[in-house]
Parts: C-alpha cells; sequence; structure tokens
C-alpha cells in the first residue's frame, strides 16, 4: 500500500509534536515535513504531500489565496480550537479541534486515508506490478530514455512517467540501476541484455 | 535527549552508539569513567559547544542548533566534515565491499545475483567520491574564503565576484541525493533478494549499509543545519558591509 504523507503546520511545539505522534501511529502514514510558520510556504509544496494539517491562527487572506490556487493535488485539513466556518476559499476535507479524543482523530485521519487511497486512479495488489509496468520496467532496465518507450509502445511520454512513479512506489527502489537489479533478478531481463 | 555539557560521557553512547563513531572523529577514546561531556572535551582539546551541536545534531534528527552558529570557525566544521569523508573512503566502504565479496565467494546457486549487487555498490562508490571531492574542491574552500573574508578589515571586491559565481545557495540546490542509492541497495536485499546460503554475511551487510546511512544522513544535516546557515549569515553581512563601504569610499 502506498504511503499517506503530511506536512503538519503548527506553532506549538507540544501540540505539532503531539499530533504527529498520532498519525504515526496510523500504519502507512508518513510525515514528510513540520514546521510551525508559513515562511516558506513555496517549500511546503514542493513536497507534493497527500494531505496539509495546518492551523487556522497560521492562516490570513494571503496565505488561503496562495494555497486554493497552488495547493491542488493536496487535501487541506483544517486545524482549530473551535469548528471554524471561515477560510471559505479553501475546500478544507476535515476539521481537527485541538481538545479532541484520541480515537476521535484517529478516526478522521484513518477515514480520509481509506477515501485518498480508493480515490487513486491504479489500484494494485502490494508489491506486484501489472504487465504493463513490467513492460516500461524491462525498457527502463534496457537503458531506454522516456521518449524511446513511449514512440515504442505507442503511448505518450507522460503516461510513461506515471507508470515510473508507479514502479518506484510500488517497489520501493528509486534509481535505475537499482531497477534495473529488480529486472534481473526477476527475469524480466537478462543479464546479458545489460552492457 | 537533549546532550549538555553536564551529561556524562558514557550515557552520550548508551543513548546512541552510533555516536562512537562522532568520538572517533574527535580524537577522543574511551575510558573516561564517569567524567562529564565537558570534562573530557576539555581533556581532549575539544570545542565543547562545537561538539555538542555535532553530537545533538547526530542524536536528534529534529535538533536545530540556533544560537551557537557564530561561536566557532568554519574550519572546524570543514575538518570535521572532512574526517566523515575519510570514514567513508578508509573505513565503511571497504568494511562494505569485503562483505559483498565474501557473499560472491560463498554463494553457489546465485553468484551472478550478488555479483550484480557489486556492481551496483562499486557504482555507488564511484558516485560518493564524486560527492565528496566536490565538496572538498569547492565548497570547503569556498566556505574558507567567505569566513576570512568576513573577519577581513575591508571587502576586497574579489570576495564580491565570487560570491557572484558561486554561493552557499547553489551548494544547496547542487547538493545531489547520494542516499538514494543506498536506499535501493537496502530495498533489493531486505525484499527481493533471494536469500542467500550465508545469511549472517548478509545481516551484517544490512548492518553496515544502515551505519553508513546514518552517517550519510548525520553528514547531510551538519552541512545543511550547521554550515550552509552559518555561511548564507556571511554572505548577507560581507555584501551589506561593501556596499556601506563603498558608499564610504
Amino acid at each position: 500500500m502506498p504511503k499517506s504523507t503530511f506536512i503538519v503546520i503548527e506553532q506549538s511545539y507540544i501540540i505539532r509534536k503531539g499530533l504527529i505522534s498520532l498519525i504515526e501511529k496510523i500504519p502507512n502514514t508518513q510525515i514528510i515535513l513540520q514546521i510551525d510558520n508559513m515562511n516558506d510556504i513555496d517549500n511546503v509544496l514542493n513536497h507534493d504531500p497527500d494531505f496539509i494539517i495546518i492551523n487556522s491562527n497560521l492562516l490570513d487572506k494571503n496565505v488561503t489565496d496562495y494555497l486554493s490556487k497552488n495547493a491542488e493535488n493536496a487535501q487541506m485539513i483544517l486545524l482549530s480550537e473551535n469548528h471554524k466556518d471561515s477560510f471559505k476559499e479553501i475546500n478544507w476535507v476535515e476539521n481537527i479541534l485541538i481538545n479532541e479524543t484520541q480515537n476521535s482523530i484517529l478516526k478522521k485521519v484513518n477515514k480520509l486515508i481509506g477515501n485518498h487511497i480508493s480515490n487513486q486512479p491504479q489500484r494494485y495488489t502490494p508489491d506486484e506490478i501489472s504487465e504493463r509496468e513490467a513492460d516500461i520496467l524491462r525498457n527502463i532496465a534496457l537503458g531506454h530514455s522516456n521518449k524511446e518507450i513511449a514512440d515504442k509502445l505507442f503511448i505518450s511520454t507522460h503516461t510513461v512517467v506515471t507508470h515510473r512513479k508507479n514502479i518506484t512506489r510500488k517497489l520501493g527502489i528509486k534509481t535505475v540501476p537499482g531497477l534495473t537489479i529488480y529486472a534481473i533478478l526477476n527475469k524480466l531481463i537478462d543479464l546479458d541484455d545489460t552492457s | 535527549m537533549i546532550i549538555n555539557k553536564e551529561v556524562k560521557m558514557a550515557d552520550v553512547i548508551h543513548t546512541n552508539y552510533f555516536t562512537l563513531s562522532v568520538l572517533n572523529r574527535f580524537g577522543i577514546e574511551l575510558g573516561f569513567g564517569d567524567k562529564s561531556v565537558e570534562e573530557v572535551c576539555k581533556q581532549n582539546d575539544v570545542d565543547l559547544d562545537f561538539f555538542l551541536d555535532i553530537v545533538n545534531t547526530f542524536v536528534d534528527k529534529d535538533y536545530f542548533p540556533k544560537k551557537h552558529l557564530q561561536t566557532f570557525p568554519v574550519k572546524l566544521i570543514t575538518n570535521y566534515l572532512q574526517k566523515t569523508h575519510n570514514d567513508y573512503h578508509s573505513s565503511n566502504v571497504p568494511e562494505i565491499e569485503e562483505l559483498i565479496e565474501k557473499m560472491v565467494d560463498s554463494s553457489q546457486t546465485q553468484k551472478d545475483n550478488i555479483v550484480l549487487l557489486k556492481k551496483f555498490f562499486n557504482e555507488y562508490k564511484e558516485e560518493l567520491q564524486n560527492h565528496t571531492n566536490r565538496e572538498e574542491e569547492v565548497v570547503f574552500p569556498y566556505a574558507h574564503a567567505i569566513e576570512n573574508a568576513f573577519y577581513s578589515d575591508k571587502i576586497d571586491k574579489s570576495v564580491i565576484e565570487l560570491m557572484q559565481n558561486y554561493s552557499i545557495e547553489v551548494f544547496q540546490n547542487e547538493h545531489d541525493n547520494i542516499e538514494e542509492k543506498l536506499f535501493d541497495l537496502k530495498n533489493i536485499i531486505i525484499k527481493y533478494l533471494p536469500q542467500p546460503k550465508d545469511v549472517k554475511l548478509c545481516k551484517k551487510l544490512l548492518h553496515e549499509l544502515f551505519s553508513l546511512e546514518q552517517d550519510l544522513n548525520d553528514h547531510a544535516r551538519i552541512e545543511e543545519k550547521v554550515l550552509v546557515p552559518k555561511i548564507r549569515e556571511m554572505e548577507e553581512i560581507i555584501n551589506k558591509r561593501f556596499s556601506e563601504e563603498s558608499k564610504n569610499a
């Protein structure tokens, strides 16, 4: 199962650490960044998280405008003391309250992760790659470029890139030499094919 | 735990025994009894603040050594980083190579696979070498030049030109991710390699890979949290001083 990635933006050290330790209790979650201010918001979005949790005290018009325009891929979770109806520019998927119980927060986050995963376009059994992905992987291992693979398989380079991302995510292998070894170990290609 | 000067040096190692390699780089030998970090540092002529920053960065990945940024010279940092480079090339890497070599020798059914691992690690070794060379040839000398300018009476125009051609920001952006291949290697062994006959060797190899990874991560954190912020601050001050000096001239 792919990991759901989180960024937590909260000024209070205690609350931030507490929330993080709660999220980390849920399997297949990963905190990729934790910060206490909004000064470096570009950097936040560069991480391409699945979820951003942000304290309402850190929001103002500039921030919400920026997020609503630029954070399309991330699901936004509002952290606040009371239920909030403000900052409507952002499409909040959930509202976590500071004084909420552990179970209630776990339930909310679990539900979000469940939705997130079932909404993903491609879904295969873990650790296994599809036949199409095996085709792509074979070509990567043979040293072909994205463009060459695209031409050969009559698909767009964009599709090749998407396949590559999925392969890396499923196998936990990021580099081309690493993928090549995987391909050889699994007899997708022969050792003699690479030179 | 945040390590302060009153903590016993022995407890530093109990907290995280990987700190042994840190102590080694500072030339601190074992057998310090119940002496505190401060006492041991004094005895070994080690800068206390610097030691604390390094060891805390090592132990706690979220540690951020803000307040000591100004106190110790850049040379201390680059010397330490240089020593970590030496450790990679003289200790970590050869040990891993030896283990892989032994695995090749002891394996019968899947020699080919282990030879593949070996090839992969050789490529990695080369990458690591390039990485450390670049730091030693470009980044460290640049950091020293900035420090020298920072402490000089007058900002020379050549320093400004130097900063226009290269800055610590460039280093931060070009800093390639040398952990990725190591990560792949670990995952291949853990997840995909058919178990070799000699499981012990395989476990030892993994242990060494994890240890190298830990050292590399620490190395990167020291650059990111100690060296880069310090140089960046110096760059800013140099620029400011230079524009003021040229106004007054």
